[in-house]
């Protein structure tokens, strides 16, 4: 299994080099520069030379490339502006999470035989990554952008608070509601509650997500308060002004108050797409031979359908999420958009308008590094979950 | 005569499907006494399995239904019973093995834990126990290292060793009655006689009576003390298996037979063949269902369905208006003659 985990980070290695080449070209390729924009204002000419060459945009791509490479994976220990920081025991906080939780998803996965390893392990994995971030101290030199707005690194950490706390309500929302939905479909196949389903899943997963965004705002927040007064959810931000002089009920009320509404957003499309998958693999289990011996046994049918069908129904599901985390690390761009989310995905927006090649470049990373690192997360899984599944 | 273990009383299954109701099976009655080895004979979508499936009540609705019938276990009828209470009989007292051993055992779970879940559920022991009783099971068909072999997954063995698997876990609870749905015809031919020969001589040793459900009449002959032989949801013939064997007086008994390779016959003639094709389930035709194949009909045949009677006193039923007058053991087969047969495709040779 070590030896398989190896030659997949190998993989994944040489899939984000040849990810970072593409984008660097497609960025040198799309036309207009990042100082395009300074160019057209006559009294910034003096500074357009000095910036040209304080960002290396007059050196060949290939040394650009290189350059940027070469800082990406570089931990900072003096940055340009302001990293004073020197690597220390203190830095080696998250590592030493990370490595707690690898040991112990193998400690999981070989000592552990109940139903929910599976779910055990992603818990603990979210855990360490929160733990981890928090007390991220090392930083990488991802570069200065191009806006002014100081160092890379410290523009997407300070944002992955916002990502992830909207990703995973979202994910948890899509979870906890779209699982047992998909469930209850295919064990009440074709009943009227089937059907609204399925009808409600196919509305939901076509309609675009600023639709449904916009449309939770004006009924859930606008009218919801001009007919009944009540003002329960907000639409923009993710903390009211007066956060900092709350008590801490005050405080989590103000958080779910601003979260319910993006997360539903994203959790309404997710659940659609959930609740079929997890129907469509509930009754291929439901009709097998195996659940025929079950009942040929005497099982009672409430065993039947969680000891002996789901367990092998949430099987593909788990690569889905697996894959899906990957997608949350990146933050909901249009989300982010329009409830005013301050996290990386409207950062990212922003960078492409403005052609801010390292943020555009480290964010895409992050999101290839994400995804790249959630697919061997979701092959071990597999094999956690699936006894037939061999590593070689 | 000893009060039979299961009696079935005309009992019809049908299924809803958009094309039509099939009758699967089609009122048939039949007893069976403890101890007793039964096989029941048939082509594919005779209501073989069907019947098997009514009997452990496993046909879902709404799609299939049992419409009429009773089926008597042991004094009870098994179709009035409470779910939670036939929940007792299955696996307790009526145990079932399938066709298919690489599929028929479910994948993310040890043998040891599916063979334990049916002891612990049938039988108050703990779990030690169940071990104990699992471990037991698993060496009474001969598989070896049974103690290791309780933590291994079904992938890890082979067809024939999860079909003794599936014996071990139908038997380890005792039952009263066996219901073998064609248990050899997935495995290769080497391996089909020792798991028969086993899980006969493991059901003589608990005096477990045995249906065993096949289309392999060389299985039948070699095993059973009786047979049904089923054609389009009814029965045709029963009897003992030597009568059914060596004087068939039902003409598709006899076709079968003469359709069969056998070691004992000097290659005089051609292998017969039973000329068409079984009827759809959902048009049956008027009369008797076997007429449009049968070489023998007369006119009655196409009016009247015969009903499974008497013929003589050894116990032999009969479903066939000539089962009287026709002398089927001294007819000489002859293929070269090719049998007029009134094949008419109106009345639903199936699609």
């Amino acid at each position: 299994m070590l030896a398989y985990i190896t030659r997949r980070v190998v993989y994944g290695v040489v899939t984000l080099l040849a990810l970072s080449v593409i984008v660097f070209a497609l960025l040198q390729m799309s036309g207009g520069g990042p100082l395009d924009r300074l160019k057209l204002n006559p009294r910034m000419q003096p500074y357009i030379q000095q910036l040209t060459k304080q960002w290396g945009l007059d050196q060949p791509v290939w040394k650009q490339y290189l350059t940027w490479l070469r800082n990406y994976v570089s931990p900072c220990v003096e940055r340009s502006q302001g990293c004073t920081e020197t690597i220390g025991l203190h830095n080696a906080i998250p590592f030493v999470v990370l490595a707690v939780a690898a040991v112990a998803t193998v400690l999981i996965v070989m000592k552990v035989r109940t139903y929910w390893r599976a779910g055990l392990i992603l818990g603990l994995w979210v855990v360490a990554l929160f733990v981890a971030i928090q007390n991220m101290t090392i930083a990488f030199d991802w570069g200065i952008s191009f806006q002014g707005a100081g160092p890379v690194w410290d523009m997407i950490f300070s944002r992955v608070g916002a990502t992830f706390r909207l990703g995973f309500a979202a994910l948890f929302l899509a979870l906890l509601i779209g699982i047992p939905l998909g469930i209850y479909q295919a064990i009440r196949q074709y009943s009227f509650f089937d059907q609204l389903g399925t009808t409600a899943a196919f509305v939901t997963f076509s309609t675009p997500i600023f639709v449904i965004a916009i449309a939770l705002q004006l009924l859930l927040a606008l009218y919801l308060e001009k007919w009944t007064g009540v003002k329960l959810f907000y639409v923009t931000g993710m903390n009211s002004p007066d956060y900092g002089d709350m008590n801490l009920l005050q405080r989590l009320a103000d958080i779910l108050q601003h979260l319910t509404l993006p997360a539903l957003s994203i959790a309404l499309i997710s659940l659609a797409g959930y609740s079929r998958f997890q129907r469509a693999s509930m009754l291929e289990v439901l009709h097998s031979d195996y659940l025929r011996t079950a009942k040929a046994k005497g099982l009672p049918r409430r065993k039947i359908v969680v000891k002996h069908a789901l367990r092998n129904a949430l099987i593909p599901i788990v690569t889905l999420v697996s894959l899906d985390i990957a997608f949350i690390v990146s933050g909901a761009i249009i989300t982010e958009s329009i409830f005013g989310w301050p996290g990386i995905g409207r950062l990212y927006i922003n960078a492409i308008q403005t052609v801010d090649y390292p943020v555009v470049m480290s964010i895409v990373m992050v999101i290839g590094i994400g995804i790249v690192v959630m697919n061997i997360v979701a092959d071990i899984l597999y094999g956690v979950m699936d006894p037939r599944v061999r590593y070689e | 005569m000893p009060e039979p273990l299961l009696r079935v009383e005309d009992l019809r299954t049908y299924f809803a499907t958009e094309e039509g109701v099939v009758r699967a099976v089609d009122g048939i009655s039949f007893e069976m006494y403890p101890g007793e080895r039964r096989g029941v004979v048939g082509e594919s979508g005779s209501g073989k399995s069907v019947t098997a499936m009514s009997i452990m009540r496993l046909i879902e609705p709404p799609a299939g239904n049992i419409v009429t019938g009773q089926i008597v276990f042991q004094g009870t009828n098994l179709l009035e019973l409470p779910e939670d209470e036939m929940q007792r009989i299955r696996g307790g007292k009526i145990a079932m093995i399938f066709q298919d051993p690489m599929t028929a055992l479910n994948p993310v779970y040890t043998i040891g834990d599916q063979l334990m879940e049916t002891i612990m559920l049938h039988q108050k022991v703990g779990r030690a126990e169940a071990r104990e009783i699992a471990i037991k099971a698993l060496e009474d068909v001969q598989i070896p290292n049974a103690e290791q072999r309780l933590g291994d997954y079904p992938h890890q063995f082979s067809g024939g060793m999860r079909q003794r698997v599936m014996i071990a876990m139908g038997l380890s609870c005792n039952p009263d009655l066996l219901i073998a749905d064609e248990p050899t015809t997935a495995l290769d031919v080497t391996t089909q006689a020792q798991i028969m020969d086993l899980m006969l001589n493991l059901a003589e040793e608990r005096g477990t009576a045995v249906m065993l459900i096949t289309h392999d009449l060389g299985v039948v002959a070699g095993f059973c003390d009786t047979v049904q032989v089923m054609y389009a949801g009814g029965i045709v013939e029963s009897g003992t298996a030597d009568d059914i064997f060596h004087n068939p007086q039902h003409p598709y008994t006899w076709g079968l037979l003469a359709s069969m390779t056998r070691l004992d016959d000097a290659r005089k003639h051609r292998l017969h063949s039973i000329p068409g094709a079984p009827p759809s389930l959902i048009r049956l035709p008027e009369g008797c269902r076997f007429r449009p194949r049968c070489e023998f009909a007369v006119d009655v045949c196409r009016q009247i369905l015969p009903v499974l009677s008497p013929v003589g006193d050894d116990g032999r039923l009969v479903a066939c208006h000539r089962a009287e007058e026709l002398d089927l053991k001294t007819l000489e087969v002859d293929a070269a003659s090719s049998p007029q047969v009134d094949a008419d495709p109106a009345e639903g040779v199936s699609a």
